[in-house]
């Protein structure tokens, strides 16, 4: 018997036009592995809520859902898990073994029943030695784990994740996916999980189920989805290429024929089979002359007198037009830097210029007001007013120049629009300032391709504009689309700096899936773009 | 060990403190210790209170949307007291009592303290702290119609709330120096204290009136959007 | 290493609970001196305090002194006249006994905040009502996460330039909006902590309250020893009666006063005792191997 039995089910928001979920069908077996795609907005959130009861909204629902032929009313929470986006807010109690025993205090377990579990739960996900630690020194890595681990311990049978891994960088992300595999591998439990991170997922499943606008659209296995999207008729402006990992876009961009690759070596055979006498683009730009923006010489930072180094003797140098992108693992200091960059944070030798001029010759007025500004990293610092139109009130110049159109949401609270949008009305409020330099904090934490596409627009934008971008980010596929320039920082200082092309093809680790899967062929395909033009340059399509 | 898991063994607790062992406590201490001990009864009739409450609030049940909020503007108002220039501690249990309900009210005095105290200090004046903010926000709880209509009667409540526990603060203050009640040591106290209670009878009136709006606002949205 | 420190909280509480009862409701001399000097050797020995906090001791310990005489004219023996009033031997000695009970209760408050950190205290009051513990455990993770959120806020509201400290006006006004951004933004997020507790079952049955702390045999051993020392303490105060007013008539030496007043000075020191002890086992265990 199906685990999970979902029978024409729809679902309609109180005052909403449109239904937010139509006709699904879904049957979903014990033990499995189910990944759900679509962009946001196309109800995957929704039908995740709508599978536990306790977090229904409200609205009017139709069709059935049934748990082993049961009605979904009478499981209660033992049974299903759930683990949302947002590590730090998940989180209930100060420390690391109250948060494992809280969903069993609830469930009104005895002292020797919740002592048993929380040792076993620390052992298994191997967080015994944090569990003393209180929460708010956790890492947000740390956080999603322990969110899950807590979630285990009630011992559920199906596991709900709803886009678990978008706050975290990559190595934790990881991390995390792996060991969801591993606890639906050893223990059986069924796994849906709505997720933007097809490199791996698409590996990891056994099936993958794709949603646009409340709608099933695909659903079989990876590579069946894969397959039927990329040749779906519609296929180059259909919103799921974006989802698709880069090996199937590339096999799409050059028409392949064939087994659809999905993982990177699978795309790496894939691309053997082409020519590969010309191996570059041979397109870098090469500027001369270039005016310095900013620039930092031998700086060290620490918070505390006798603290470590967060950055010790860095040297930066940002030119003025260019994006340059700041790559690192998280905890590197890259978010330190940035701050410093800023002249939030006062380093304690080195010298700052910003235009050529000491950092320190600025005063805060003139400072932020026109020269530098700063997005942070989390955007709900930014926010002051109760209605988006408040918030934007000196920002018109920078609303008409943006390619999204903010102002139907100006009647909105800002906590009521998407985390895309809420993003968006935050780099109006730093672009207000008309600033030389924008530096941005992790600007694509959180988003899906298709709001990743949009800021990189926004982006190029700028920079045409004059502007010069400073991008402080884990995320590699994203730096390798908008920056001209990139640094690995590590260590509290930059490690390497190149331009974009030459930093992602001499990288053997720290690149893109793109140059991963072609850097045995060509040289500078560090975007499924890229590597798809050289392959046609070669001879095209088999 | 007093783990009152027994939710019988509550219900019981919860008669028997107000209508005998608070009365008990105050004859006891008539008779026996002839009006001597003043700061032992006290204190135990502060715990006791305490106690009287904690069992009432364990019986209820809470939704987690409550409970959240509540630790929040409780933790706001320890918060508070770490800000430079700032102790809005009494007009953020006021905001939570009067948006909220007594019950929130109490605890967000009530635990801003005890929690609180364990970066300022623990001490035997800990439960007086707790019933006096406590008792504040439960005030400030049961007036909420009154409170939210009218801004005056609102500063009304932040003056007086602030006297009040200064004066009360100051009876502990000599009950425990001088062993028992001298008016004169009493004076001086309330007059040495004038200025501290002065000012924080301003404070109190400046944030509440600086909170009043905002925080107000705020927990009306929240209270409509999570259906508090 | 089994210390002081490490006993179940409750044992801890209720030897603070001893100690600090006998120094406050005793007011007999004898026990208020050896009182103080032994909180002064607790808190050196251990660390507790630092030199500012001696020197803030001994300010209060002075103020104290000098306050009852200067205010309380009961007592026969006129030291002197200050001001057409009796400064009387009688209230200074009351004066000095409640000096000694104010800093040796300051001493020990001291220590007590620093042994009872803030999950021991969550502990403590976690087991009259699991909804209460869940409270405070909450409350006090909020009051982490508004810390490091009220530093964020400060930074961005500043790089955006909107913060000014120019003046005091300012100041306050910059301080009001960083408080209203930070407000709004746990509020409006707490509603994702509301549904996590609630799909972990929150509500769904009567609640119990889980523990790292357990009762040892050594914890209860300590509970009872302390009892007895204070019963002891207590009984010995008790039959050695002190008058300060209007003439002074103490019997501090009878055998039953010396017999409290040595339990007494046994109490104040257990928990030295017991790490001192301790730390020799350690040794000769160490020396074995």
């Amino acid at each position: 018997m199906a685990h999970i039995d979902i029978q024409n089910l729809s679902f309609t928001y109180p005052n909403a036009d449109e239904k937010a979920l139509s006709d699904i069908c879904l049957s979903i077996g014990h033990g499995a592995f189910v990944t759900l795609m679509g962009a946001t907005g196309s109800g995957k959130s929704t039908l995740l809520r709508l599978l536990k009861p306790e977090l229904r909204q409200n609205g009017t629902l139709a069709g059935k859902i049934k748990y082993d032929g049961m009605d979904i009313e009478n499981n209660g929470t033992r049974t299903v898990g759930y683990v949302a986006q947002n590590p730090e807010e998940q989180i209930v109690t100060d420390k690391v073994w109250h948060e494992l025993a809280f969903t069993l205090e609830n469930l009104g377990a005895k002292q020797r029943d919740i002592a048993r579990r929380v040792a076993e739960i620390a052992a298994y996900f191997d967080m015994d030695a944090w569990l003393e630690r209180d929460t708010a020194t956790l890492s947000g890595g740390e956080k999603q784990l322990l969110n899950l681990a807590a979630v285990m311990t009630a011992d559920p049978e199906l596991l709900l994740l709803d886009e678990p891994t978008a706050q975290l960088d990559p190595i934790a992300a990881s991390r995390f996916l792996s060991t969801v595999y591993r606890l639906n591998r050893e223990t059986g439990v069924t796994v849906l999980i709505c997720e933007h991170r097809s490199e791996e997922l698409f590996a990891l499943s056994d099936r993958v189920v794709v949603l646009d606008r409340g709608r099933l659209v695909y659903d079989g296995t990876p590579r069946e989805v894969a397959t039927s999207a990329a040749t779906a008729v519609d296929a180059p402006d259909s919103p799921f290429m974006g989802f698709l990992p880069t090996a199937a876009r590339i096999f799409h961009a050059v028409n392949g024929r064939g087994e659809l690759p999905l993982t990177i070596r699978e795309g790496q055979r894939f691309v053997e089979n082409f020519d590969n006498t010309v191996r570059s683009l041979n397109d870098e730009a090469v500027i001369e002359n270039r005016e310095e923006a900013l620039s930092l010489k031998n700086i060290c930072f620490c918070y505390e007198r006798n603290g470590a180094d967060i950055l010790r003797d860095l040297d930066m140098t940002v030119y003025r037009g260019e994006v340059f992108a700041l790559l690192g693992a998280n905890g590197a200091g890259k978010s330190t830097a940035a701050a410093v960059a800023a002249g939030l944070r006062k380093p304690y030798s080195g010298t700052m210029k910003l235009f050529k001029k000491p950092l320190k010759s600025y005063t805060n007025g003139s400072l932020y007001r026109g020269n530098i500004s700063l997005m942070p990293q989390d955007v709900e610092s930014v926010f002051i007013h109760e209605t988006v139109g408040e918030e934007l009130k000196y920002c018109e110049a920078v609303i008409d120049s943006f390619p999204y159109d903010l102002r139907p949401l100006y009647s909105r609270h800002p906590y009521d629009i998407s985390g895309g949008e809420r993003q968006l009305v935050a780099l109006c409020k730093a672009l207000s300032s008309k600033p030389g330099v924008l530096i941005m904090d992790e600007p694509s934490k959180g988003l899906d391709a298709n709001a990743k596409a949009l800021l990189r627009d926004i982006i190029l934008k700028l920079k045409g504009d004059g502007v010069t971008v400073l991008l402080i980010t884990h995320d590699v596929e994203f730096a390798a689309l908008c920056a001209d320039r990139c640094a690995l920082f590590s260590q509290g200082r930059i490690a390497a700096v190149d331009t974009t092309q030459r930093f992602m093809s001499g990288n053997r680790f720290y690149t893109t899936a793109a140059s991963r899967i072609t850097r045995c062929r060509y040289d500078g395909a560090y975007t499924a773009e890229r590597a798809a033009a050289l392959i046609r340059r070669n001879g095209g399509a088999l | 060990m007093i783990v009152i898991q027994n939710a019988r063994l509550r219900t019981v607790l919860r008669y028997i403190i107000p209508f005998v062992l608070i009365p008990a406590a105050v004859i006891l201490s008539a008779v026996v210790f002839e009006g001597q001990r003043y700061l032992i009864v006290s204190l135990g009739i502060a715990a006791l209170a305490l106690l009287l409450f904690m069992t009432g609030f364990e019986r209820k049940n809470i939704g987690s949307r409550r409970m959240v909020i509540t630790a929040i503007m409780t933790a706001l108002a320890v918060f508070g007291r770490f800000i430079p220039l700032f102790k809005p501690i009494t007009a953020i249990c006021v905001m939570t009592a009067v948006y909220l309900g007594a019950q929130a009210g109490f605890l967000c005095g009530a635990l801003s303290v005890l929690i609180s105290n364990i970066w300022f200090g623990q001490g035997p004046w800990t439960p007086f702290q707790m019933l006096a903010f406590g008792l504040i926000g439960l005030f400030a709880g049961y007036l909420s119609r009154f409170l939210l209509k009218h801004s005056l009667l609102l500063i009304l409540y932040g003056v007086l709330s602030g006297a009040a526990y200064s004066l009360i603060m100051d009876v502990w203050t000599v009950l425990w120096y001088a062993g028992g009640f001298e008016w004169k040591l009493y004076l001086s106290a309330i007059l040495s204290a004038v200025p501290f209670t002065a000012l924080y009878a301003v404070s109190n009136v400046v944030f509440l009136l600086l909170l009043k709006k905002p925080v107000g606002n705020k927990l009306q949205r929240i209270k409509i959007k999570y259906g508090v | 290493m089994k210390c002081f420190e490490q006993l179940n909280p409750f044992a801890v509480a209720v030897y603070y609970l001893c100690v600090l009862g006998l120094i406050m409701f005793s007011m007999n001399p004898l026990l208020l001196a050896i009182a103080l000097l032994t909180s002064v050797l607790s808190a050196v020995l251990t660390g507790t305090a630092n030199g500012r906090a001696h020197l803030f001791s001994a300010i209060v310990f002075l103020v104290a002194a000098v306050l009852n005489p200067l205010f309380v004219h009961k007592g026969v023996t006129v030291l002197f006249y200050l001001n057409d009033r009796p400064f009387t031997l009688e209230a200074a000695v009351y004066g000095l006994s409640a000096a000694c009970m104010l800093t040796a209760a300051l001493y020990r408050l001291r220590e007590l905040s620093r042994v009872l950190s803030s999950d021991k205290v969550l502990y403590l009051f976690g087991r009259f009502s699991p909804k209460l513990a869940l409270l405070l455990s909450m409350t006090i993770r909020y009051v982490h996460l508004l810390r490091v959120r009220y530093r964020k806020i400060q930074d961005s509201q500043k790089a955006l330039g909107l913060y000014d400290d120019g003046n005091l006006i300012d100041a306050v006004r910059g301080r009001a909006r960083v408080l209203s951004i930070l407000i709004t933004w746990t509020l409006e997020n707490g509603i994702v902590t509301a549904e996590s507790m609630e799909s972990r079952g929150w509500g769904t049955a009567r609640r119990t309250s889980y523990a790292v702390y357990r009762v040892h045999a050594y914890d209860a051993l300590f509970m009872f020893v302390c009892a007895a020392l204070t019963a002891l303490t207590a009984v010995g105060v008790y039959h050695s009666e002190v008058v300060f007013y209007p003439v002074l008539d103490m019997d501090l030496l009878s055998p039953w006063g010396i017999a409290g007043a040595g339990a007494f000075t046994l109490l104040s020191v257990l928990p030295l005792t017991i790490n001192g002890t301790e730390a020799i086992r350690w040794r000769i265990s160490i020396s074995k191997i």
